[in-house]
């Protein structure tokens, strides 16, 4: 029955994830009063590129047309062992816990940031410079998150996190649980690459993930931005499950109840698609040496936290 | 009573890092403005739950004063004086600041411990300590006359939230002159900043000596 459920969540996360980010996208337009792309655009654009041509530096080292489906590998694996759509671990729920988690987000991230430099594309390097002085101060942050959520549940393990948020009012409404999720969801956001830190254009300026794909093409740039759309469901999907929204998650094997809470998790994704819409209109990109003092902020709350749980709680 | 006296704290703690974040004063003004009703909010659950009619007096006067005059003179005055409404050179970055406010409330927190908790016995009583110290913070870090008299504020604001919750009994003349002292400090600002500008507009360079204290 696990593989069953492990296989189900795997293709819900698969299929599910561009439509999510088709859905922002339509509504960004919207808001700015425009028609926007169909909400289909996603699938509509992995599967043209699923046709094309790759094209392939001729500097460029085997790495290069292998990062791809590595880190795809990874994000996959990470879908089979999070709590998407139940509250108890799958088949391979007991393999990693939330550091390993961590770990694994690290090793696709570090595969990619690797292969944009063997295109030795000068761009490519721009964003890999970006994305690596960003990622070198809020891992840290993610890092006191999970201590502080290790704190909250005397475990790393996420299925049991959210057991305790679904279950201690306590916990739930204590300040230590809403200052870390108010540090990861600014976490969130740059891992995102939403405003006000990244602004998809076409203008290289503003770009950091998005200049570490410019030599990618085809087959491979279609599984990078298909791996790109699972990690943010996946992080969006933690956020909810793990930090903000823990209640309705399955807690035993219920093959009726999985099926409506499948149906429950993608309309939390839709309204917190809405509130990052709303954020995403409503202010400006930061100058790139500013992402420091937004990360600050991050750092601040993380930190709030522990001091809330040692004034609240009465430390350990 | 301690969950709500901690959310009052740190949700004023959160505020002075967005005022540490904010650059335009205009926003900071406004931000004190917040921290003040949020204030006084407080100060009225408490004069509720406890039925102490002097607390209750307390908070009507600290939105009226805090929330609403004080902030209504500084935005006057800052329509005025429209160079005034950025920071345009704080003495050190906005991260670096952040950081410092975070250090502060630790600090906080161990001075407290280590002294005054001995005697009072509330582990809160670390949050309004904290407050203290960042307003003086914002103070030092910044060069703008408005926010170095908002984070003035910030300290009595956390006076208040101090004696409001762990000395309750305290007379309200006290109270109210910590309260009321306010405006005679925003009027002496007000006075010397006229002065200020009107012996830069008019004067010679010696004159400037007189006023070169008056740095902001």
């Amino acid at each position: 029955m696990l593989v069953a459920l492990s296989i189900f969540q795997l293709s819900y996360v698969l299929l599910l994830s561009p439509l999510i980010f088709g859905i922002l996208a339509k509504l960004e337009e919207r808001i700015e009063s425009k028609q926007g792309p169909r909400i289909f655009q996603p699938y509509h654009d992995i599967f043209k590129l699923l046709r094309k041509e790759s094209v392939i530096p001729s500097v460029a080292s085997p790495l290069f047309k292998s990062a791809p489906y590595v880190s795809f590998s990874f994000y996959m694996i990470l879908t089979l062992v999070l709590p998407i759509i139940t509250a108890f671990p799958l088949s391979f729920g007991p393999t990693v816990d939330f550091i390993g988690g961590g770990l694994t987000f690290g090793a696709a991230a570090t595969i990619k940031k690797l292969s944009s430099l063997d295109s030795r594309s000068n761009y490519s390097h721009l964003g890999t410079s970006r994305a690596s002085s960003v990622g070198a101060l809020a891992e840290p942050i993610i890092v006191l998150i999970f201590i502080m959520l290790g704190v909250l549940s005397k475990t790393n393990n996420p299925y049991v996190i959210n057991n305790v948020l679904q279950h201690s009012r306590s916990w739930y409404f204590s300040l230590v649980h809403w200052f870390v999720s108010a540090s990861f969801f600014m976490i969130l956001i740059v891992e995102l690459g939403k405003l006000p830190i990244e602004s998809h254009s076409t203008s290289e300026l503003g770009m950091i993930d998005q200049a570490m794909e410019m030599e990618y093409s085809g087959i491979e740039l279609a599984f990078f931005k298909w791996g790109g759309y699972i990690k943010k469901f996946l992080l969006m999907s933690v956020f909810l499950n793990v930090y903000t929204v823990p209640f309705w998650v399955p807690l035993s094997v219920n093959i009726p109840g999985i099926l409506a809470y499948s149906l429950i998790h993608f309309i939390k994704l839709i309204v917190l698609v809405v509130i990052l819409a709303l954020i995403e209109e409503t202010i400006s990109k930061l100058r790139l040496f500013k992402i420091f003092d937004y990360i600050s902020i991050s750092f601040a709350f993380a930190f709030l936290a522990i001091l809330a749980f040692y004034i609240t709680r009465g430390g350990f | 009573m301690q969950g709500i006296f901690s959310l009052t704290g740190f949700f004023l703690i959160v505020l002075l890092f967005f005022m540490q974040w904010e650059v335009y004063v205009k926003n900071i003004i406004i931000t004190f403005s917040v921290s003040s009703f949020i204030l006084s909010g407080f100060l009225l659950y408490l004069g509720i739950v406890n039925e102490e009619h002097i607390l209750l007096a307390l908070s009507a006067l600290t939105a009226a004063v805090r929330g609403f005059f004080i902030p209504y003179i500084m935005l006057y005055s800052l329509r005025k004086d429209t160079w005034r409404a950025r920071e345009s050179e704080p003495l050190m970055g906005t991260a670096t600041s952040i950081l410092i406010s975070v250090l502060i409330v630790i600090f906080a927190y161990i001075l407290y411990r280590s002294t005054l908790y001995g005697f009072i016995k509330v582990p809160e009583g670390s949050l309004p300590i904290a407050l203290m110290l960042q307003g003086s913070f914002l103070m030092i870090s910044r060069r703008n006359t408005f926010i170095q008299m908002v984070g003035y504020m910030v300290m009595e604001n956390a006076i208040i939230l101090f004696s409001g919750y762990i000395f309750p009994g305290l007379p309200f003349v006290i109270e109210a002159g910590v309260i009321l002292d306010l405006i005679g400090i925003v009027m002496i600002f007000a006075l010397l900043m006229r002065i200020r500008e009107n012996t830069i507009s008019s004067g010679t360079p010696d004159s400037y000596e007189n006023i070169e204290e008056l740095k902001g």
